[in-house]
């Protein structure tokens, strides 16, 4: 235990030194800070833009054949498209035209009749929402007018037209809309972190190796302290690495609070509720740790750092694989699928499926509780088997040993 | 102390790497573990600080079994390394912390024997921009620091300079006259002749000669002289067939039997002007080559 204490010890020391370690952390709290500081930076920037008026903005061409239609379709496009500074065109098409290719004008209305028109536009974006606000705004003024004409009076028909829909939506179980991004992110930086860290500790274990550091560590200190000491460090390592990153994306939000004004999606995510939080901690640390552990047995049997990639691969493998089946189902919206509700009892699935099935579905205690204990059981095993592998692994040089001859060597060691 | 390995055997799989090996070693005295390339002394030094338990036999202190939580050991490992990229003293404490030493008395230790080993100026360097030779000595230092009762060194002499090696001679006899229980393990039997009292030579997993050095050369037979003369030929003439040169102007006569002994040592002082006459005592060389080389006979 004294030496398990000495040995975690030395391997923090080993990552707050390491400058790769502390570089990645400090930029992620930068990459955090940028982007929870763009809409202070964009509100200062803007107003200098407003200031500098509608002659900036880039220009929309209007052109009906009846004058009237002309002005009336004028005024109300400048009131919608906000964006654009509106201007009636008289010229030709072709004109209009060439003065969108050359990128006088960004877009044209050509008028063809009252509901219908072409428009014009030199690449047309994937998110292009310009037709579909002129259809509603003509579709608007067609039946304003059609109102009138039957003998309701302007402001009847502007009753008529302003008329709101109001509703609410009560989720009795969870809000998807609003828990689905928080999960992702979750999950997301579950994935990175074990990837990132199991490798490390597997590159830790094999340099340990290679540099033939082990024959000394090996007479100094017991195997399953060594191995146990690197991982904790490792998950502490980890832990502090998002707390530092969560935590100042916290702190920068609370600063910049008033900026972000209504944006649901930044709202949910700064919304989590405790529990969820606990339980990410149960399932990041769990997960962290089996997966851990099997990447320093695998690191233990490699000799050299080249062996390290290839060894690691059906870890990494497994692990993807259930980052992927987690995150379609996310997509999906059905995180109650057989597949995600059966994996979610598989240890090394469970700390993202299950927890995914927590957040964004309503999973009753019990399943919970049996996932978290046979994850409990199945991390104190393969720890145990790690550190017997670790034991027989650090003393073979060569070519990596197949699994068959690794687990041979455990039972005869 | 004394130190005892009691018919230790042990097999990986199928193979077995040791068969009833044995011997003992004494506190104050070096021991020369001797063998061919895999002939296993690294097995042996393993169970001997419990890496992996034998599958029989045992490890005994003073007749007892070894409670390895009492008796310390140092060991200079034949493939040295420690972390190239961290560094020296940050590492040094790490390792005299694992043997049990507390913080502050591991830096005191380790301060002596950087200076001990004029290595001081590199307390806070990494090890990776230190020369091979000066590696060795940090890495003596992992063996050293915490004050074992048993130091194992494996090929100490590997790699050090004259001046090294000298350094290094002075700390083995340091640590043995200190009493501690020095296991050598070296291919370079000049200096295991120069330590050790005691040798074992292990060959195919078996001991296959073990016993205080002195007693095993007496034990051969007497029946050889070595003759030192500025005239070697008046000696060759006479001695014919029992007679040949061994080089430095050093010749061997073989005697009829050993108790010519006295005899022909009075005649050839009698005779011929010689500068010296001795019996021939096999160099460690000779007895590691007869028992652990291709031809080795069995003890």
């Amino acid at each position: 235990m004294k030496q398990f204490g000495k040995i975690l010890k030395f391997e923090l020391k080993y990552f707050f030194r390491n400058k790769i370690f502390v570089g990645i952390t400090i930029f992620l709290v930068l990459l955090i800070a940028i982007v929870m500081f763009f809409p202070r930076i964009m509100a200062l920037t803007g107003r200098e833009q407003s200031s500098e008026g509608v002659a900036n903005l880039p220009i929309m061409l209007v052109k009906a054949d009846d004058p009237s239609q002309a002005d009336m379709v004028q005024e109300i496009f400048a009131a919608s498209f906000t964006d654009y500074n509106v201007q009636i065109a008289s010229e030709e098409i072709d004109t209009i035209k060439e003065e969108i290719s050359s990128q006088k004008a960004e877009c044209a209305f050509v008028m063809t009749g009252p509901t219908s028109y072409t428009y014009y536009v030199n690449n047309l974006s994937l998110y292009d929402a310009n037709t579909e606000i002129a259809n509603t705004v003509l579709q608007q003024i067609y039946q304003m007018n059609a109102m009138i004409n039957s003998g309701m009076t302007a402001e009847q028909a502007g009753e008529v037209m302003k008329i709101q829909i109001t509703s609410e939506v009560e989720s009795l179980g969870k809000d998807q809309t609003e828990n689905f991004f928080y999960t992702y992110i979750m999950i997301f930086a579950l994935y990175m972190v074990i990837l990132l860290y199991g490798q490390m500790v597997a590159t830790n274990v094999a340099t340990e190796k290679s540099s033939r550091a082990m024959e000394l560590l090996i007479t100094s200190a017991n195997p399953t302290s060594m191995m146990f000491g690197k991982v904790i460090a490792s998950c502490i390592a980890g832990l502090i690495q998002i707390a530092a990153v969560f935590g100042s994306a916290v702190v920068f939000y609370q600063i910049n609070e008033s900026f972000w004004g209504d944006n649901f999606i930044i709202e949910s995510i700064f919304n989590i509720p405790p529990e969820i939080l606990i339980y990410m901690l149960i399932f990041f640390v769990l997960g962290f740790l089996i997966y851990a552990f099997m990447f320093g047995a695998v690191g233990s049997t490699a000799s050299r750092l080249e062996d390290i990639n290839t060894s690691v691969m059906p870890i990494t493998i497994l692990f993807i694989a259930g980052f992927f089946i987690v995150v379609t189902s996310m997509s999906s919206g059905d995180v109650d699928g057989t597949f995600i509700k059966i994996f979610s009892y598989v240890p090394f699935f469970s700390p993202m499926a299950m927890f995914t099935r927590i957040a964004m579905s309503t999973v009753p205690v019990y399943e919970i509780a049996i996932s978290i204990a046979i994850l409990v059981a199945s991390t104190v095993g393969i720890g145990a088997l790690s550190a017997k592998i670790y034991r027989v692994g650090v003393l073979l040089y060569g070519t990596p040993p197949k699994m068959s001859a690794i687990i041979k060597a455990i039972r005869k060691a | 102390m004394l130190l005892e390995l009691k018919n230790i055997e042990k097999s990986f799989g199928e193979n077995k790497v040791l068969s009833g090996v044995s011997f003992k070693a004494e506190g104050g005295k070096a021991f020369g573990l001797l063998g061919r390339n895999g002939a296993g002394k690294t097995t042996s030094i393993r169970i001997l600080m419990n890496v992996f338990p034998a599958n029989e036999g045992a490890v005994l202190i003073d007749g007892k079994p070894i409670n390895y939580n009492k008796v310390s050991f140092g060991y200079l490992p034949e493939e040295r390394g420690l972390y190239p990229k961290k560094i020296i003293i940050d590492q040094l404490i790490y390792f005299a912390e694992l043997k049990g030493m507390k913080h502050k008395d591991a830096i005191k230790a380790i301060d002596y024997w950087l200076d001990r080993l004029d290595m001081t100026e590199y307390r806070n360097k990494r090890l990776d921009t230190l020369s091979k030779g000066n590696q060795q000595k940090i890495q003596l230092i992992t063996a050293l620091a915490h004050n074992p009762d048993i130091v194992i060194l494996d090929e100490p002499f590997s790699g050090l300079d004259p001046v090294n090696a000298m350094l290094l001679k002075d700390v083995v006899k340091e640590q043995i006259t200190q009493g501690k229980i020095v296991l050598f393990s070296s291919h370079q039997m000049s200096y295991i002749e120069e330590f050790c009292d005691s040798i074992a030579i292990l060959n195919g997993g078996k001991v296959a000669l073990c016993g205080n050095l002195h007693e095993i050369k007496r034990d051969y037979p007497r029946d050889r002289l070595v003759v030192r003369t500025e005239n070697p030929a008046a000696i060759s003439a006479a001695f014919g067939d029992n007679c040949t040169a061994i080089g430095n102007g050093a010749l061997l006569v073989r005697l009829s039997s050993p108790n010519d002994k006295k005899a022909v040592m009075t005649q050839i002082i009698q005779d011929y002007d010689v500068d010296e006459v001795k019996v021939f005592e096999p160099s460690l060389n000779d007895i590691f080559v007869e028992y652990a080389g291709d031809n080795a006979k069995e003890d």
